[in-house]
């Protein structure tokens, strides 16, 4: 330890974390508050974070786990920049901090004394950030400025702002989402700065270093407490024109764990590529799910974690290439590769879902877009829960009352569809039906996996039943595009999970 | 005389207040059959006051039957009825999954199992029958359902706020079908839109009402043999119902116990300060909080309890799992935690000398010098200090501190979950909490308050003299509330005067009935047509469109920092109460000398200081500078260098801070 450094008590240390995970609460409560669209405020899709001077990310309040592996990308692509109290830098760029373009983040620098101290970060999915197909989630597209307006990190004044939401759909709504998202980096700010006037500015660094460090002290733990080994794990994405393989090995020595993808497939022409930072998303909530549960969501958990793709591979792609996909459906497929690989040492769940069964209807006037829940997969000691969000998201549904009052839609059915999960000594959770009738002409979009391959099962359980989709009772793939007429009715059958263990649980 | 009786996990609370005196009593909870602790609370507080029970003019409970019932899922066998194609909205809940990265930890289950699940065949739209309900339908359910024999049916269909004549439809066939069953329709529950958490809420209601009638029926007959008034009960809205009609709206009540300490709490900021303050309930296994606004307890109109939505109107308290019993422990990357795990009343902390080995706050209190080591808890119990000690001194080690340090950072931590609650309540709501007073209550909560204050930079305490048993006194305050709601989803040409007028009239003669001398509380729910979320804006009875809708706008701008004048107004919920207004009750301070003066050494800024103790009631005028210790009779207030404090005419210990050591 550096001489002048305060020492940092494990008392300290509870009140520290426990602030600042406070602080990332309230950014949140604010940034779901005063945002407009229903995406942000009914279906929670943004998350809110707090990162020291170093752009290491200390704190985040949990509501999206692919937003957490991924921030950090974001806070770094800014970070050799000149920082200047009041700075407002927004960025959706994939290739440059982002994810895939409707996430779309506000970074602000945090001055304390005169000092950078930090920074705090907000993403929120938009309900439409332009391009050629509402919502920002085509079926087909394959280069990234086909799915909407790219964002490179930028330095926003309200100018800027109203010029980039004007290239979008609805850019009121859009407006107001982002004042909300910058309302929740300004409440950051302040707490970082009522926090230091208490502690000092130098126990706040020193604190948050030691936050930084006590995760990766826990992840070390629960690493060294599994046998060295190595796990290897192969699976594949559902292109429309046929499958792409991802393999993963995994390779634990001592409290020291590498994922090396090599051998996945090359980026492809389609939309499910991932950026690196998606990639290393998946893989930290796979990690996290065998290692730390409970710990706090602090990125030093993953510095014991090292993590190769290949350059221009299907998950660490290169510009141009379409991600819109990358970000729901194969960062859901990396979350199922990890944990299989990791199963080689450590006890691990069968395959859950497997994917985020995105759908977006729009027609005149209106976008509706929204993710629907299936079976998990059971765990060793535990049948997988039914009709929820598994990995990498954990939004909400809209009330089929508030979507009727809304949007020319009649949903026709929402059920458990029973007996889709896997059988076996535990069962696998069963997935979700829901059918609905186009009242008016409209467009779907469908983007979903797990259709021709299901999830599997694990040490003798069976595989869960795979998603099955249809318009009037006619099978359509997983990833489709189409028109309505008023009278049709889409219906959507989630997977279910994979079961675990011999037997009939 | 007025009566209250407050059952809590460990002891039930009994407040009697004759004109200005207050009578107080404490006897262990029965949790077998609540009533008894109940009675023997009352028996108990008149032997104290030397009073008969025909004395007591009203009688007032407050309870956690409901509530246990719910976490332990003891009630009713329940049926659901629902529209076709969505039985399984019980299960599917909002599809969002109870923990991030357990996979398979599960949500609650659905309070109806999938085989006592019933679907109609009928369909209400947003505008319209779709699909209508035939007689034969009808009559089909009835049967199906009798045929399996539930204690309770839920009916909860589709877009019923908008139309409920199938539910009733249902509900009278049923009724006729099923005469033991208790049958709950949404539409008569609170006909609010949003249908997961409209169904949720009808099934709580089916599924509690049937063991709420079942123990209040035991209460009133108790109640009557002994001479007392027939109670009224305490609902989670702050309001009190004849027991009638507490037993037939089971959801209702399912907060009746934090309401009487949040009611008691609005008490006693109207009687000793400006109105606003924070409550500060804390127990032996959690801390319960809110804000009392104008004298007026904060409500909301839903929250979940263990996982389970209910959309109807409550105080909004918050709760956390830290209390007294909460224990310490270290975690594997070497942190001081504590709770959620309590040591509860057996063994206890291990202080109580019961067997408990493990260090909790109330133990880490003892060592610091806050909680006397020669005083009795209540219920009697004798604090052994060597054995707190001892536990302590193991976690100590196990984090490489001094004993006394790991003391204080029990403290510390525990303080930091409480604080966090108090931001939830406060910040997170908009609510400044350094304009309002800290008013700290339950056996813990004093104990606690002034380094709470300091952590959410608040200058003010006040600290109750019946701070022990404040929610029995809020039961006394409590006035008689009803209400009601329905959704309209009204905007443009159908949002006027008369439209609105008439809907008031119609649901304030629904909650009128039978309640003299009632006030009518209204609230517009609005929201910018759009918009996913509503704002509630009181108005009057008879509004006029365009005042209501400049009060809208300006409170969206306060809370959000823009208006749009441009955006269509809409009318989503119409809220309506009707109120008759409880006694105020004005406690009285005791007389001079009826508070010990001792000293002791505590812990205080990292070190130990010889501290003023004051023992027993402290009077009226009474003054004192921290470090001093109140002990008052079933709590201890501890004030630290930098709080001065004066005793009112209440008894109340008010506090501040002078600028400078915070």
């Amino acid at each position: 330890m550096t001489a002048g450094v305060p020492r940092i008590d494990p008392v300290t240390l509870q009140v520290l974390a426990g602030a600042l995970r406070a602080a990332c609460e309230e950014m949140g409560a604010v940034l779901v508050r005063s945002a407009h669209s229903a995406n942000i405020k009914e279906r929670r899709d943004c998350s809110t974070a707090l990162f020291d001077a170093d752009g290491s990310l200390v704190m985040q309040a949990e509501h999206i786990p692919v937003h957490l592996g991924s921030m950090p990308d974001a806070v770094a692509a800014i970070l050799s920049e000149q920082q200047a109290e009041g700075d407002l830098w927004i960025l959706n760029d994939p290739y440059r901090g982002g994810t895939h373009l409707p996430d779309i983040t506000l970074i602000s620098p945090v001055f304390i004394g005169g000092e950078l101290a930090g920074f705090a970060a907000s993403r929120a999915h938009h309900a439409d950030v332009g391009g050629e197909t509402p919502a920002g989630m085509p079926v087909d597209s394959t280069r990234l400025d086909q799915e909407g307006v790219v964002i490179a990190p930028t330095r926003a004044d309200d100018a800027i702002l109203a010029e980039l939401v004007d290239r979008m759909r609805d850019p009121r709504q859009r407006l107001a989402d982002l004042r909300a998202q910058r309302a929740a980096n300004l409440t950051g700010i302040e707490r970082m700065r009522e926090l230091a006037s208490r502690h000092g500015a130098e126990l706040l660094a020193a604190g948050m270093a030691e936050i930084l460090d006590y995760a990766e002290r826990r992840t070390r733990a629960a690493l060294a407490g599994f046998a060295d080994g190595e796990g290897e794990a192969e699976d594949v994405l559902e292109a429309p024109d046929g499958d792409l393989t991802l393999r993963v090995r995994a390779e634990l020595r001592g409290d020291q764990l590498r994922l090396d993808f090599a051998g996945t497939e090359s980026q492809v022409e389609g939309n499910l590529n991932c950026p690196l930072s998606v990639t290393r998303a998946a893989c930290l909530y796979a990690v996290r799910v065998v290692c730390d549960p409970d710990g706090p969501p602090s990125a030093g958990a993953w510095r014991p974690v090292e993590i190769l793709a290949p350059e221009g591979c299907l998950l660490n792609a290169r510009p141009p290439a379409a991600v819109a996909a990358g970000n729901v459906e194969t960062s859901s497929r990396v979350a199922d590769l990890v944990i299989d690989a990791l199963g080689a040492f450590a006890d691990v769940p069968a395959n859950g879902q497997g994917t985020m069964n995105n759908l977006t209807l729009a027609g005149e006037g209106f976008t509706y877009y929204e993710t629907i829940g299936g079976g998990q997969g059971a765990c060793p000691d535990a049948d997988g829960p039914s009709a929820v969000h598994v990995a990498m998201s954990n939004t909400l549904n809209t009330p089929i009352e508030a979507l009727e009052s809304e949007f020319p839609l009649r949903v026709r059915e929402l059920a458990v569809r029973r007996g889709s999960g896997g059988s076996g000594r535990y069962r696998g959770g069963d997935g979700i039906v829901r059918e609905i009738e186009a009242l008016e002409p409209m467009r779907y979009t469908l983007i979903a996996e797990r259709r021709r391959h299901a999830p599997r099962g694990r040490d003798g359980g069976a595989p869960g039943r795979p998603g099955a989709d249809s318009v009037n009772g006619e099978a359509i793939p997983g990833k489709a595009a189409g028109e309505l007429r008023a009278g049709d009715r889409l219906r959507i059958e989630t997977p279910g999970g994979g079961g675990y263990g011999d037997g009939d649980g | 005389m007025l009566l209250g009786v407050d059952v809590g996990g460990t002891f039930t609370d009994a407040a009697l207040l004759s004109g200005d005196e207050l009578h107080t009593a404490k006897v262990p909870t029965t949790p077998d059959d609540q009533s008894a602790g109940v009675i023997a609370s009352v028996e108990a507080v008149l032997e104290h006051a030397g009073a008969e029970p025909t004395e007591v003019e009203a009688f007032t409970h407050g309870m956690t039957v409901g509530t246990n019932a719910l976490l332990e899922e003891r009630g009713a066998r329940t049926a659901l009825v629902a529209t076709r194609g969505f039985a399984d909205l019980l299960e599917i809940r909002r599809q969002a999954r109870p923990s991030l990265y357990r996979p398979c930890a599960t949500p609650p289950a659905a309070l109806v199992g999938a085989e006592l699940r019933f679907e109609a065949a009928e369909r209400i739209g947003p505008s319209e029958v779709i699909e209508e309900l035939p007689e034969s339908e009808v009559e089909r359910l009835a049967g199906a359902i009798a045929e399996a024999a539930p204690e309770a049916v839920a009916i909860c269909l589709l877009f019923s706020f908008r139309d409920p004549s199938h539910e009733r439809q249902l509900a009278a066939a049923l009724r006729e079908a099923l005469p033991d069953a208790h049958i709950s329709a949404s539409c008569e529950v609170l006909p609010a839109f949003r249908e997961y958490e409209r169904c949720s809420t009808t099934v709580i209601d089916a599924y509690l009402s049937p063991l709420l009638g079942r123990y209040l029926g035991r209460l009133a007959e108790a109640s009557a043999a002994r001479g007392l008034p027939a109670p009224l009960v305490m609902r989670s809205s702050g309001g009190t119902a004849e027991v009638a009609e507490a037993a037939e709206s089971g959801a209702w009540s399912v907060l009746s116990g934090p309401a009487g300490g949040a009611v008691g709490a609005a008490v006693l900021a109207r009687l000793t300060g400006d109105g606003n303050a924070v409550g500060l309930d804390m127990g032996g296994t959690s801390c319960d909080v809110c804000v009392v606004d104008g004298g007026e307890v904060r409500r909301t109109d839903s929250r979940e309890i263990a996982g389970r939505p209910i959309q109807l109107p409550m105080v909004d308290v918050h709760t956390v799992g830290a209390g007294g019993g909460s224990i310490a422990w270290a975690d594997p990357g070497g942190a001081l935690r504590v709770g959620p795990r309590s040591a509860g009343a057996e063994p206890g902390p291990a202080s109580y000398g019961r067997g408990g080995d493990e260090p909790t706050v109330t133990d880490a209190n003892l060592v610091l010098g806050y909680l006397a080591p020669d005083s009795r808890l209540a219920g009697g119990v004798e604090l052994d200090a060597d054995a707190a000690r001892r536990a302590i001194a193991t976690l100590a080690r196990r984090l490489g501190l001094e004993q006394t340090e790991a003391a204080e950072g029990i403290v510390r931590v525990a303080n930091q979950e409480m604080a966090r609650a108090l931001r939830v309540v406060t910040v997170e709501r908009g609510v400044d909490p350094r304009r309002y007073a800290l008013l700290p209550f339950g056996g813990a909560g004093p104990m606690h308050a002034a380094a709470l204050a300091e952590e959410l930079e608040m200058t003010r305490i006040a600290c109750p003299r019946a701070s022990g048993v404040l929610s029995a006194l809020g039961l006394v305050a409590a006035g008689r509330r009803r209400d009601t709601a329905r959704t309209l989803l009204l905007s443009g040409d159908e949002l006027t005067a008369e439209r609105l007028s008439s809907e008031v009239r119609e649901l304030a003669a629904s909650v009128r009935e039978d309640l003299a001398g009632t006030e009518l509380e209204v609230v517009y729910e609005l929201r910018y047509r759009g918009q996913a979320f509503e704002l509630a804006i009181p108005g009057p009875a008879e509004p006029d469109v365009a005042a209501l809708a400049e009060s809208f706008a300006a409170e969206h701008e306060a809370r959000y920092g823009y208006r749009d004048p441009a955006a269509a107004l809409e009318l989503v919920n119409l809220r309506v109460a009707a109120v008759v207004r409880g006694p105020e009750p004005r406690p009285r301070a005791a007389e001079r000398g009826a508070a010990d003066e001792l000293r002791r050494e505590a812990r205080f800024g990292g070190e130990w200081v010889d501290a003023r103790v004051l023992r027993g009631e402290p009077a009226a005028g009474e003054r004192a500078e921290g470090p001093c210790v109140f002990e008052l009779p079933e709590a201890t207030l501890v004030l630290p260098p930098g709080w001065r404090a004066e005793v009112d005419q209440t008894g109340t210990v008010l506090a501040e801070r002078s600028g400078g050591s915070g």
